[in-house]
Protein backbone atom coordinates (compact mmCIF):
# COMPACT_ATOMS: atom_id res chain seq x y z
CA UNK A 1 0.00 0.00 0.00
CA UNK A 2 1.32 3.41 -0.93
CA UNK A 3 2.39 5.35 2.17
CA UNK A 4 0.31 8.44 2.77
CA UNK A 5 3.26 10.52 3.95
CA UNK A 6 2.49 13.96 2.69
CA UNK A 7 6.13 14.92 2.25
CA UNK A 8 6.97 11.97 0.03
CA UNK A 9 5.22 13.10 -3.09
CA UNK A 10 5.90 11.17 -6.26
CA UNK A 11 6.86 12.85 -9.52
CA UNK A 12 3.39 12.29 -11.04
CA UNK A 13 1.87 13.88 -7.94
CA UNK A 14 4.23 16.84 -8.23
CA UNK A 15 3.36 17.23 -11.89
CA UNK A 16 -0.29 17.26 -10.97
CA UNK A 17 0.42 20.06 -8.51
CA UNK A 18 2.32 21.92 -11.23
CA UNK A 19 -0.66 21.68 -13.57
CA UNK A 20 -2.94 22.82 -10.79
CA UNK A 21 -0.69 25.81 -10.08
CA UNK A 22 -0.67 26.73 -13.77
CA UNK A 23 -4.46 26.98 -13.63
CA UNK A 24 -4.31 29.10 -10.49
CA UNK A 25 -1.69 31.33 -12.09
CA UNK A 26 -3.91 31.87 -15.13
CA UNK A 27 -6.83 32.80 -12.88
CA UNK A 28 -4.59 35.24 -11.02
CA UNK A 29 -3.46 36.64 -14.36
CA UNK A 30 -7.05 37.38 -15.33
CA UNK A 31 -7.58 39.31 -12.10
CA UNK A 32 -4.36 41.23 -12.67
CA UNK A 33 -5.28 42.18 -16.24
CA UNK A 34 -8.75 43.29 -15.16
CA UNK A 35 -7.38 45.62 -12.51
CA UNK A 36 -6.94 49.31 -13.12
CA UNK A 37 -3.94 50.12 -11.00
CA UNK A 38 -2.37 53.49 -10.49
CA UNK A 39 0.51 54.85 -8.48
CA UNK A 40 -1.91 57.01 -6.55
CA UNK A 41 -4.11 54.07 -5.69
CA UNK A 42 -1.21 52.13 -4.20
CA UNK A 43 0.05 52.24 -0.64
CA UNK A 44 3.51 52.36 0.86
CA UNK A 45 4.91 49.55 2.97
CA UNK A 46 8.44 50.20 4.25
CA UNK A 47 9.02 53.25 2.07
CA UNK A 48 7.78 55.01 -1.07
CA UNK A 49 9.35 52.40 -3.35
CA UNK A 50 7.90 49.45 -1.44
CA UNK A 51 4.30 49.42 -2.61
CA UNK A 52 1.20 47.27 -2.45
CA UNK A 53 -2.15 47.53 -4.17
CA UNK A 54 -5.63 46.22 -3.52
CA UNK A 55 -5.02 43.84 -6.41
CA UNK A 56 -1.97 42.25 -4.71
CA UNK A 57 -4.15 41.52 -1.68
CA UNK A 58 -7.17 40.31 -3.62
CA UNK A 59 -5.09 38.02 -5.81
CA UNK A 60 -3.32 36.52 -2.83
CA UNK A 61 -6.66 35.93 -1.10
CA UNK A 62 -7.98 34.10 -4.18
CA UNK A 63 -4.82 31.99 -4.43
CA UNK A 64 -4.90 31.19 -0.73
CA UNK A 65 -8.52 30.06 -1.00
CA UNK A 66 -7.81 27.82 -4.01
CA UNK A 67 -4.68 26.27 -2.57
CA UNK A 68 -6.05 25.58 0.88
CA UNK A 69 -9.26 24.13 -0.56
CA UNK A 70 -7.35 21.67 -2.76
CA UNK A 71 -4.39 20.91 -0.50
CA UNK A 72 -5.58 21.52 3.06
CA UNK A 73 -2.63 19.67 4.58
CA UNK A 74 -0.02 21.89 2.99
CA UNK A 75 1.29 25.07 4.58
CA UNK A 76 1.04 28.50 2.94
CA UNK A 77 3.48 31.43 2.89
CA UNK A 78 2.41 34.49 0.90
CA UNK A 79 3.86 37.96 0.66
CA UNK A 80 0.77 39.82 1.75
CA UNK A 81 0.00 37.58 4.73
CA UNK A 82 3.59 37.09 5.85
CA UNK A 83 4.28 37.68 9.54
CA UNK A 84 7.74 38.99 10.42
CA UNK A 85 9.88 36.06 11.56
CA UNK A 86 7.71 33.47 9.81
CA UNK A 87 9.84 30.61 8.53
CA UNK A 88 9.30 27.75 6.13
CA UNK A 89 8.59 24.42 7.78
CA UNK A 90 9.77 21.11 6.33
CA UNK A 91 6.20 20.32 5.36
CA UNK A 92 5.04 20.90 1.81
CA UNK A 93 4.45 24.63 1.63
CA UNK A 94 3.03 26.82 -1.11
CA UNK A 95 5.09 29.98 -1.42
CA UNK A 96 3.23 32.77 -3.17
CA UNK A 97 3.86 36.23 -4.56
CA UNK A 98 0.59 37.48 -6.07
CA UNK A 99 2.33 40.24 -8.06
CA UNK A 100 6.09 40.30 -8.34
CA UNK A 101 6.91 43.67 -9.89
CA UNK A 102 4.22 45.73 -8.17
CA UNK A 103 5.89 48.98 -9.22
CA UNK A 104 5.75 47.95 -12.86
CA UNK A 105 2.14 46.95 -12.33
CA UNK A 106 1.24 50.35 -10.84
CA UNK A 107 2.94 52.17 -13.68
CA UNK A 108 1.48 49.92 -16.37
CA UNK A 109 4.79 48.42 -17.49
CA UNK A 110 4.16 44.86 -18.73
CA UNK A 111 6.90 43.07 -16.76
CA UNK A 112 5.19 41.69 -13.66
CA UNK A 113 4.20 38.15 -12.71
CA UNK A 114 2.39 35.90 -10.29
CA UNK A 115 4.85 33.47 -8.69
CA UNK A 116 3.69 30.14 -7.19
CA UNK A 117 6.00 27.52 -5.74
CA UNK A 118 5.84 24.35 -3.70
CA UNK A 119 8.67 23.69 -1.27
CA UNK A 120 9.31 20.43 0.57
CA UNK A 121 11.89 20.34 3.33
CA UNK A 122 12.56 23.99 2.45
CA UNK A 123 13.53 23.26 -1.12
CA UNK A 124 11.49 24.37 -4.13
CA UNK A 125 10.22 21.36 -6.09
CA UNK A 126 7.53 22.93 -8.26
CA UNK A 127 7.50 26.46 -9.68
CA UNK A 128 5.16 28.48 -11.87
CA UNK A 129 5.75 32.11 -12.91
CA UNK A 130 3.16 33.76 -15.14
CA UNK A 131 3.39 37.23 -16.74
CA UNK A 132 -0.17 37.87 -17.92
CA UNK A 133 0.84 41.02 -19.82
CA UNK A 134 3.05 39.08 -22.20
CA UNK A 135 1.33 35.73 -21.79
CA UNK A 136 4.64 34.09 -20.81
CA UNK A 137 4.17 31.05 -18.55
CA UNK A 138 7.37 29.59 -17.09
CA UNK A 139 7.12 26.35 -15.11
CA UNK A 140 9.09 23.41 -13.79
CA UNK A 141 8.70 20.27 -11.73
CA UNK A 142 11.71 18.66 -10.09
CA UNK A 143 13.22 16.09 -12.42
CA UNK A 144 11.08 17.10 -15.40
CA UNK A 145 12.84 20.08 -16.92
CA UNK A 146 11.69 23.69 -17.32
CA UNK A 147 9.33 25.06 -19.94
CA UNK A 148 8.31 28.43 -21.36
CA UNK A 149 4.79 28.37 -22.75
CA UNK A 150 3.91 31.46 -24.76
CA UNK A 151 0.61 33.19 -25.45
CA UNK A 152 0.18 31.34 -28.73
CA UNK A 153 0.38 28.02 -26.87
CA UNK A 154 3.83 27.07 -28.16
CA UNK A 155 6.10 25.40 -25.61
CA UNK A 156 9.85 25.54 -25.43
CA UNK A 157 12.01 23.42 -23.16
CA UNK A 158 14.58 25.70 -21.50
CA UNK A 159 18.32 25.27 -21.21
CA UNK A 160 18.76 22.86 -24.12
CA UNK A 161 21.37 24.76 -26.11
CA UNK A 162 23.40 26.82 -23.69
CA UNK A 163 25.94 29.20 -25.14
CA UNK A 164 29.43 28.99 -23.72
CA UNK A 165 30.29 31.73 -21.23
CA UNK A 166 33.94 32.13 -20.42
CA UNK A 167 33.88 35.29 -18.32
CA UNK A 168 31.69 38.19 -17.23
CA UNK A 169 32.95 40.05 -20.32
CA UNK A 170 30.59 37.81 -22.36
CA UNK A 171 27.65 38.11 -20.00
CA UNK A 172 24.38 39.97 -19.88
CA UNK A 173 23.80 40.62 -16.17
CA UNK A 174 20.57 41.39 -14.34
CA UNK A 175 20.59 43.47 -11.17
CA UNK A 176 17.82 45.33 -9.41
CA UNK A 177 18.01 48.50 -7.35
CA UNK A 178 15.71 47.34 -4.56
CA UNK A 179 13.93 49.64 -2.17
CA UNK A 180 16.68 50.02 0.42
CA UNK A 181 18.42 53.14 -0.92
CA UNK A 182 20.85 53.98 1.85
CA UNK A 183 23.38 52.20 4.02
CA UNK A 184 26.02 49.52 3.39
CA UNK A 185 23.78 47.21 1.31
CA UNK A 186 22.96 50.13 -0.99
CA UNK A 187 26.63 51.10 -1.25
CA UNK A 188 27.53 47.52 -2.17
CA UNK A 189 24.79 47.23 -4.75
CA UNK A 190 25.59 50.49 -6.52
CA UNK A 191 29.33 49.83 -6.46
CA UNK A 192 28.83 46.36 -7.95
CA UNK A 193 26.57 47.69 -10.72
CA UNK A 194 29.30 50.09 -11.76
CA UNK A 195 32.05 47.47 -11.46
CA UNK A 196 30.12 45.01 -13.66
CA UNK A 197 30.07 47.62 -16.40
CA UNK A 198 33.38 49.44 -16.03
CA UNK A 199 36.16 48.94 -18.57
CA UNK A 200 38.73 46.32 -17.65
CA UNK A 201 41.51 48.88 -17.82
CA UNK A 202 39.78 50.70 -14.97
CA UNK A 203 39.33 47.55 -12.90
CA UNK A 204 35.84 46.57 -14.03
CA UNK A 205 34.47 43.40 -15.59
CA UNK A 206 33.13 45.04 -18.77
CA UNK A 207 30.13 42.75 -19.03
CA UNK A 208 27.94 43.01 -22.14
CA UNK A 209 25.37 45.06 -20.30
CA UNK A 210 23.14 45.37 -17.26
CA UNK A 211 19.40 44.85 -17.26
CA UNK A 212 17.02 45.94 -14.53
CA UNK A 213 13.52 44.78 -15.30
CA UNK A 214 11.78 45.08 -11.94
CA UNK A 215 10.76 41.50 -11.16
CA UNK A 216 13.08 39.02 -9.45
CA UNK A 217 10.82 36.09 -10.37
CA UNK A 218 11.01 37.01 -14.04
CA UNK A 219 14.76 37.71 -13.79
CA UNK A 220 15.24 34.10 -12.60
CA UNK A 221 13.10 32.90 -15.51
CA UNK A 222 15.06 34.98 -18.01
CA UNK A 223 18.26 33.31 -16.74
CA UNK A 224 16.52 29.95 -17.13
CA UNK A 225 15.65 30.91 -20.70
CA UNK A 226 19.28 31.86 -21.34
CA UNK A 227 18.35 35.47 -22.21
CA UNK A 228 20.29 36.70 -19.18
CA UNK A 229 23.48 34.98 -18.01
CA UNK A 230 23.74 36.15 -14.40
CA UNK A 231 21.25 37.50 -11.89
CA UNK A 232 22.85 38.85 -8.73
CA UNK A 233 20.48 39.98 -6.02
CA UNK A 234 20.24 40.53 -2.30
CA UNK A 235 17.27 41.71 -0.31
CA UNK A 236 14.30 40.22 -2.07
CA UNK A 237 12.31 37.49 -0.35
CA UNK A 238 11.54 33.78 -0.55
CA UNK A 239 8.22 34.42 -2.32
CA UNK A 240 10.02 36.37 -5.07
CA UNK A 241 12.39 33.55 -5.90
CA UNK A 242 11.06 30.14 -4.84
CA UNK A 243 9.38 29.40 -8.17
CA UNK A 244 12.12 30.94 -10.33
CA UNK A 245 14.68 28.92 -8.36
CA UNK A 246 13.38 25.50 -9.39
CA UNK A 247 12.69 26.74 -12.93
CA UNK A 248 16.32 27.81 -13.23
CA UNK A 249 17.71 24.59 -11.73
CA UNK A 250 15.57 22.48 -14.03
CA UNK A 251 16.89 24.49 -16.99
CA UNK A 252 20.44 23.48 -16.03
CA UNK A 253 21.21 26.68 -14.18
CA UNK A 254 23.08 27.13 -10.93
CA UNK A 255 21.84 28.98 -7.84
CA UNK A 256 24.36 30.15 -5.25
CA UNK A 257 24.41 32.94 -2.71
CA UNK A 258 24.90 36.57 -3.66
CA UNK A 259 27.50 36.63 -0.88
CA UNK A 260 30.93 35.10 -1.41
CA UNK A 261 31.65 31.54 -0.46
CA UNK A 262 28.18 30.06 -0.04
CA UNK A 263 27.45 27.44 -2.70
CA UNK A 264 24.35 26.11 -0.90
CA UNK A 265 22.14 29.09 -0.10
CA UNK A 266 18.80 28.59 1.59
CA UNK A 267 15.74 29.69 -0.34
CA UNK A 268 14.76 32.05 2.51
CA UNK A 269 18.25 33.55 2.80
CA UNK A 270 17.48 36.67 0.73
CA UNK A 271 20.83 36.27 -1.03
CA UNK A 272 20.73 34.89 -4.55
CA UNK A 273 22.85 34.54 -7.62
CA UNK A 274 21.52 32.64 -10.60
CA UNK A 275 23.76 31.51 -13.44
CA UNK A 276 22.45 30.31 -16.82
CA UNK A 277 22.94 26.76 -18.06
CA UNK A 278 26.49 26.10 -19.21
CA UNK A 279 29.21 23.61 -18.39
CA UNK A 280 29.53 23.43 -14.61
CA UNK A 281 33.12 24.65 -14.78
CA UNK A 282 32.08 27.78 -16.69
CA UNK A 283 29.26 28.47 -14.27
CA UNK A 284 31.57 28.11 -11.28
CA UNK A 285 34.15 30.35 -12.86
CA UNK A 286 31.54 33.10 -13.33
CA UNK A 287 30.44 32.71 -9.70
CA UNK A 288 34.05 33.05 -8.52
CA UNK A 289 34.50 36.12 -10.71
CA UNK A 290 31.46 37.84 -9.20
CA UNK A 291 32.44 36.92 -5.65
CA UNK A 292 35.96 38.22 -6.26
CA UNK A 293 34.48 41.56 -7.38
CA UNK A 294 32.86 41.90 -3.98
CA UNK A 295 36.15 41.90 -2.11
CA UNK A 296 35.33 42.24 1.57
CA UNK A 297 31.82 43.41 0.80
CA UNK A 298 28.72 41.39 1.51
CA UNK A 299 25.01 41.97 1.94
CA UNK A 300 23.62 41.89 5.46
CA UNK A 301 19.85 41.61 5.82
CA UNK B 1 4.94 67.38 -47.16
CA UNK B 2 1.30 66.45 -47.76
CA UNK B 3 -0.48 64.27 -45.22
CA UNK B 4 -1.33 61.72 -47.91
CA UNK B 5 2.31 61.32 -48.75
CA UNK B 6 3.24 60.98 -45.06
CA UNK B 7 0.55 58.33 -44.61
CA UNK B 8 1.84 56.40 -47.57
CA UNK B 9 5.37 56.55 -46.17
CA UNK B 10 4.07 55.48 -42.72
CA UNK B 11 2.28 52.47 -44.20
CA UNK B 12 5.31 51.51 -46.27
CA UNK B 13 7.61 51.73 -43.26
CA UNK B 14 5.29 49.39 -41.37
CA UNK B 15 5.49 46.86 -44.20
CA UNK B 16 9.29 47.11 -44.18
CA UNK B 17 9.42 46.77 -40.40
CA UNK B 18 7.32 43.62 -40.44
CA UNK B 19 9.39 42.11 -43.21
CA UNK B 20 12.58 42.89 -41.30
CA UNK B 21 10.95 41.36 -38.24
CA UNK B 22 10.67 38.01 -40.01
CA UNK B 23 14.38 38.10 -40.82
CA UNK B 24 15.26 39.02 -37.26
CA UNK B 25 13.12 36.41 -35.51
CA UNK B 26 14.36 33.63 -37.74
CA UNK B 27 18.02 34.52 -37.37
CA UNK B 28 20.18 32.60 -34.94
CA UNK B 29 22.79 35.08 -33.85
CA UNK B 30 25.53 34.15 -31.46
CA UNK B 31 28.13 36.19 -29.69
CA UNK B 32 30.71 34.07 -31.47
CA UNK B 33 29.55 35.33 -34.83
CA UNK B 34 28.96 38.87 -33.66
CA UNK B 35 31.56 41.40 -34.53
CA UNK B 36 32.27 44.38 -32.42
CA UNK B 37 32.63 47.99 -33.36
CA UNK B 38 34.36 50.41 -31.04
CA UNK B 39 34.92 47.95 -28.21
CA UNK B 40 34.07 44.40 -27.09
CA UNK B 41 30.57 45.34 -25.98
CA UNK B 42 29.48 47.41 -28.98
CA UNK B 43 28.09 44.46 -30.97
CA UNK B 44 26.99 44.09 -34.55
CA UNK B 45 25.81 41.02 -36.43
CA UNK B 46 25.33 40.01 -40.05
CA UNK B 47 21.60 40.34 -39.48
CA UNK B 48 21.96 44.05 -38.61
CA UNK B 49 23.78 44.56 -41.89
CA UNK B 50 21.45 42.43 -44.03
CA UNK B 51 18.33 44.06 -42.62
CA UNK B 52 19.66 47.55 -43.18
CA UNK B 53 20.60 46.70 -46.74
CA UNK B 54 17.12 45.34 -47.50
CA UNK B 55 15.48 48.41 -45.99
CA UNK B 56 17.71 50.97 -47.68
CA UNK B 57 17.29 49.25 -51.04
CA UNK B 58 13.50 49.34 -50.76
CA UNK B 59 13.47 52.96 -49.61
CA UNK B 60 15.85 54.16 -52.32
CA UNK B 61 13.75 52.43 -54.94
CA UNK B 62 10.46 53.99 -53.82
CA UNK B 63 11.79 57.38 -52.66
CA UNK B 64 14.91 58.05 -54.72
CA UNK B 65 15.00 61.76 -53.88
CA UNK B 66 15.06 61.17 -50.12
CA UNK B 67 18.29 60.86 -48.18
CA UNK B 68 19.09 57.85 -46.02
CA UNK B 69 20.95 57.63 -42.73
CA UNK B 70 21.39 54.12 -41.34
CA UNK B 71 23.43 52.84 -38.44
CA UNK B 72 25.40 50.26 -40.36
CA UNK B 73 26.35 52.52 -43.26
CA UNK B 74 26.85 55.76 -41.38
CA UNK B 75 29.99 57.75 -42.28
CA UNK B 76 31.31 59.48 -39.17
CA UNK B 77 30.93 63.23 -39.49
CA UNK B 78 27.85 63.09 -41.73
CA UNK B 79 25.28 65.71 -40.74
CA UNK B 80 21.56 65.30 -41.15
CA UNK B 81 20.36 67.40 -44.10
CA UNK B 82 17.10 69.42 -43.86
CA UNK B 83 15.69 67.58 -46.87
CA UNK B 84 13.54 64.49 -46.19
CA UNK B 85 15.75 61.79 -44.72
CA UNK B 86 14.95 58.25 -43.62
CA UNK B 87 16.78 57.52 -40.38
CA UNK B 88 17.04 53.80 -39.71
CA UNK B 89 18.29 51.41 -37.06
CA UNK B 90 17.82 47.87 -38.38
CA UNK B 91 18.22 46.30 -34.93
CA UNK B 92 18.05 48.52 -31.89
CA UNK B 93 19.13 46.32 -29.01
CA UNK B 94 21.74 44.18 -30.76
CA UNK B 95 23.09 42.96 -27.41
CA UNK B 96 19.63 41.69 -26.50
CA UNK B 97 19.28 40.15 -29.95
CA UNK B 98 22.51 38.21 -29.53
CA UNK B 99 21.40 36.96 -26.09
CA UNK B 100 17.88 36.08 -27.16
CA UNK B 101 16.34 38.65 -24.81
CA UNK B 102 13.16 39.75 -26.58
CA UNK B 103 13.44 43.53 -26.17
CA UNK B 104 14.66 44.38 -29.63
CA UNK B 105 13.24 46.71 -32.27
CA UNK B 106 13.47 47.95 -35.82
CA UNK B 107 13.39 51.73 -35.76
CA UNK B 108 12.34 53.56 -38.93
CA UNK B 109 11.92 57.31 -38.95
CA UNK B 110 11.47 60.11 -41.44
CA UNK B 111 12.88 63.54 -40.62
CA UNK B 112 12.13 66.74 -42.51
CA UNK B 113 13.89 69.99 -41.57
CA UNK B 114 15.71 68.04 -38.88
CA UNK B 115 12.43 67.11 -37.15
CA UNK B 116 10.97 63.61 -36.93
CA UNK B 117 7.64 63.54 -38.79
CA UNK B 118 6.96 59.82 -39.13
CA UNK B 119 8.06 57.07 -36.74
CA UNK B 120 7.66 53.30 -36.78
CA UNK B 121 9.15 51.09 -34.05
CA UNK B 122 8.49 47.35 -34.14
CA UNK B 123 9.46 44.61 -31.68
CA UNK B 124 9.14 41.43 -33.75
CA UNK B 125 9.51 39.14 -30.71
CA UNK B 126 6.48 40.51 -28.92
CA UNK B 127 4.85 41.64 -32.17
CA UNK B 128 4.33 45.11 -30.76
CA UNK B 129 4.17 47.99 -33.22
CA UNK B 130 4.37 51.66 -32.27
CA UNK B 131 3.76 54.32 -34.91
CA UNK B 132 3.01 57.98 -35.46
CA UNK B 133 2.61 60.65 -38.11
CA UNK B 134 3.09 64.28 -37.10
CA UNK B 135 -0.26 65.75 -36.16
CA UNK B 136 -2.08 62.41 -36.33
CA UNK B 137 -1.47 60.88 -32.92
CA UNK B 138 0.61 57.92 -31.79
CA UNK B 139 -0.60 54.33 -31.64
CA UNK B 140 0.27 50.88 -30.41
CA UNK B 141 -0.59 48.16 -32.92
CA UNK B 142 -2.31 50.82 -35.02
CA UNK B 143 -5.30 50.62 -32.74
CA UNK B 144 -4.56 51.78 -29.20
CA UNK B 145 -3.92 55.46 -28.79
CA UNK B 146 -0.89 56.53 -26.76
CA UNK B 147 -0.62 57.16 -23.89
CA UNK B 148 -2.37 53.92 -22.98
CA UNK B 149 -4.19 55.26 -19.97
CA UNK B 150 -5.16 58.61 -18.48
CA UNK B 151 -1.83 60.06 -17.29
CA UNK B 152 -1.45 60.68 -13.57
CA UNK B 153 0.02 64.09 -12.71
CA UNK B 154 3.74 64.06 -11.88
CA UNK B 155 4.56 65.98 -8.72
CA UNK B 156 7.90 64.60 -7.71
CA UNK B 157 10.67 62.44 -9.15
CA UNK B 158 10.12 60.20 -6.13
CA UNK B 159 6.90 58.88 -7.71
CA UNK B 160 8.44 58.03 -11.04
CA UNK B 161 9.76 55.03 -12.89
CA UNK B 162 12.99 56.19 -14.57
CA UNK B 163 14.57 54.40 -17.51
CA UNK B 164 18.32 54.65 -18.08
CA UNK B 165 20.93 52.75 -20.08
CA UNK B 166 24.59 52.28 -19.29
CA UNK B 167 25.73 52.32 -22.93
CA UNK B 168 28.85 50.95 -24.52
CA UNK B 169 31.31 53.60 -23.30
CA UNK B 170 32.72 52.12 -20.09
CA UNK B 171 35.25 54.71 -19.04
CA UNK B 172 35.67 58.45 -19.14
CA UNK B 173 33.57 61.42 -18.25
CA UNK B 174 30.20 60.43 -19.67
CA UNK B 175 30.25 56.92 -18.14
CA UNK B 176 30.91 58.46 -14.74
CA UNK B 177 28.20 61.09 -15.19
CA UNK B 178 25.77 58.22 -15.79
CA UNK B 179 26.92 55.97 -12.94
CA UNK B 180 26.96 58.73 -10.34
CA UNK B 181 23.64 60.17 -11.49
CA UNK B 182 21.93 56.75 -11.36
CA UNK B 183 23.01 56.41 -7.76
CA UNK B 184 21.77 59.89 -6.98
CA UNK B 185 18.41 59.44 -8.70
CA UNK B 186 17.64 56.26 -6.81
CA UNK B 187 19.28 57.23 -3.52
CA UNK B 188 17.36 58.16 -0.40
CA UNK B 189 16.14 61.72 0.05
CA UNK B 190 17.90 61.93 3.40
CA UNK B 191 21.16 61.73 1.47
CA UNK B 192 20.14 64.18 -1.24
CA UNK B 193 18.84 61.60 -3.67
CA UNK B 194 15.57 61.68 -5.59
CA UNK B 195 14.32 58.29 -4.31
CA UNK B 196 12.73 57.50 -7.64
CA UNK B 197 10.35 54.53 -7.54
CA UNK B 198 12.68 52.51 -9.67
CA UNK B 199 15.46 52.53 -12.23
CA UNK B 200 14.88 50.37 -15.24
CA UNK B 201 17.27 49.30 -18.01
CA UNK B 202 16.09 47.19 -20.91
CA UNK B 203 18.52 47.76 -23.77
CA UNK B 204 16.66 49.43 -26.64
CA UNK B 205 16.43 53.23 -26.82
CA UNK B 206 13.66 53.11 -29.40
CA UNK B 207 11.49 50.84 -27.25
CA UNK B 208 12.30 52.90 -24.17
CA UNK B 209 10.95 56.01 -25.93
CA UNK B 210 7.83 54.05 -26.84
CA UNK B 211 7.47 53.08 -23.17
CA UNK B 212 7.58 56.74 -22.22
CA UNK B 213 5.09 57.50 -25.00
CA UNK B 214 2.87 54.71 -23.68
CA UNK B 215 3.13 56.15 -20.18
CA UNK B 216 4.49 53.05 -18.45
CA UNK B 217 7.90 54.62 -18.13
CA UNK B 218 7.83 58.18 -16.86
CA UNK B 219 11.24 59.43 -17.90
CA UNK B 220 14.07 58.15 -20.09
CA UNK B 221 17.48 59.77 -19.77
CA UNK B 222 20.13 58.91 -22.30
CA UNK B 223 23.38 60.10 -23.84
CA UNK B 224 25.67 58.44 -26.34
CA UNK B 225 23.09 56.87 -28.59
CA UNK B 226 22.46 58.19 -32.09
CA UNK B 227 19.80 59.80 -34.27
CA UNK B 228 18.77 56.40 -35.67
CA UNK B 229 18.03 55.13 -32.15
CA UNK B 230 15.66 57.99 -31.39
CA UNK B 231 14.20 59.51 -34.56
CA UNK B 232 11.19 57.22 -34.81
CA UNK B 233 10.69 57.12 -31.03
CA UNK B 234 10.72 60.92 -30.85
CA UNK B 235 7.95 61.20 -33.43
CA UNK B 236 5.89 58.71 -31.40
CA UNK B 237 6.70 60.40 -28.09
CA UNK B 238 5.67 63.84 -29.31
CA UNK B 239 2.42 62.61 -30.76
CA UNK B 240 1.66 60.96 -27.42
CA UNK B 241 2.06 64.32 -25.67
CA UNK B 242 5.52 63.62 -24.30
CA UNK B 243 8.41 66.05 -24.47
CA UNK B 244 12.08 65.69 -25.30
CA UNK B 245 14.73 67.97 -23.81
CA UNK B 246 18.51 67.72 -23.54
CA UNK B 247 20.12 65.17 -21.23
CA UNK B 248 22.35 68.02 -20.06
CA UNK B 249 20.71 70.65 -17.91
CA UNK B 250 19.39 73.84 -19.41
CA UNK B 251 18.56 73.06 -23.03
CA UNK B 252 14.84 72.68 -23.79
CA UNK B 253 15.40 72.19 -27.51
CA UNK B 254 17.75 69.29 -28.17
CA UNK B 255 18.87 68.48 -31.68
CA UNK B 256 17.81 65.16 -33.20
CA UNK B 257 21.48 64.35 -33.82
CA UNK B 258 22.63 65.79 -30.51
CA UNK B 259 23.05 62.35 -28.91
CA UNK B 260 21.73 63.59 -25.56
CA UNK B 261 18.08 63.05 -24.71
CA UNK B 262 15.73 63.36 -21.78
CA UNK B 263 12.20 62.18 -22.53
CA UNK B 264 9.25 62.82 -20.22
CA UNK B 265 5.79 61.33 -20.66
CA UNK B 266 2.51 63.09 -21.16
CA UNK B 267 1.17 64.39 -17.87
CA UNK B 268 0.80 67.46 -15.72
CA UNK B 269 4.09 68.62 -14.24
CA UNK B 270 6.42 67.83 -17.17
CA UNK B 271 8.46 71.03 -16.88
CA UNK B 272 8.86 70.80 -13.12
CA UNK B 273 9.99 67.18 -13.46
CA UNK B 274 12.59 68.22 -16.05
CA UNK B 275 13.95 70.89 -13.69
CA UNK B 276 14.02 68.43 -10.78
CA UNK B 277 15.77 65.84 -12.92
CA UNK B 278 18.36 68.30 -14.19
CA UNK B 279 19.14 69.30 -10.61
CA UNK B 280 20.30 65.75 -9.82
CA UNK B 281 22.67 65.27 -12.74
CA UNK B 282 26.25 64.75 -11.55
CA UNK B 283 28.28 66.71 -14.09
CA UNK B 284 27.68 67.25 -17.80
CA UNK B 285 27.88 64.95 -20.80
CA UNK B 286 30.56 65.72 -23.35
CA UNK B 287 29.07 63.69 -26.19
CA UNK B 288 27.20 65.30 -29.06
CA UNK B 289 27.37 68.26 -31.34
Amino acid sequence: MKPKLVDNLSIPELKKICNFLKGVAKAAGKMILAADPSVDGSEEKNNTSDRVTATDKAVEAMIHAELTANYPDFDFLGEESFKAGQKLSKKPTFVVDPIDGTLNFCHGFPNAAVSLALTIRRKPVVGVVYNPFRGDLFYATQGCGAVLQKADGSKKKLGLNPRPISSLNDCLVAVEWGNQRTGPNWQLRTRMAMDFMTAKKDGGRMCHSLRSSGSAALDFCYVAAGWIDVFWEGGCWVWDVAAGWIILLEAGGLVVSANPGDWEPGVEGRLYMGIAAAERQQQESIVEEVWAMMGEGKFVF
Amino acid sequence: MELDELREIHDFLITLAKRAGETITSAKPSTGAAGSKKNSVDLVTETDQAVEKAISTSLKEKYPSFSFMGEETYEPGTRLPPSPTFIVDPIDGTTNFVHGYPYVSISLGLAVNLQPVVGVVYNPFTRTLYSAIAGQGAFMNQSERLPLREPEPMHDLGELQVCVEWGSDRSGNDFHVKAHTFRRLAGSKEEGGAMVHSLRSFGSAALNLCGVASGNLDVYWEAGCWAWDVCAGMAILKEAGGIMVDANPGNWDPSLEGRRYLAVRNGEGQKEIVEQFWSHIQGRFEVGV
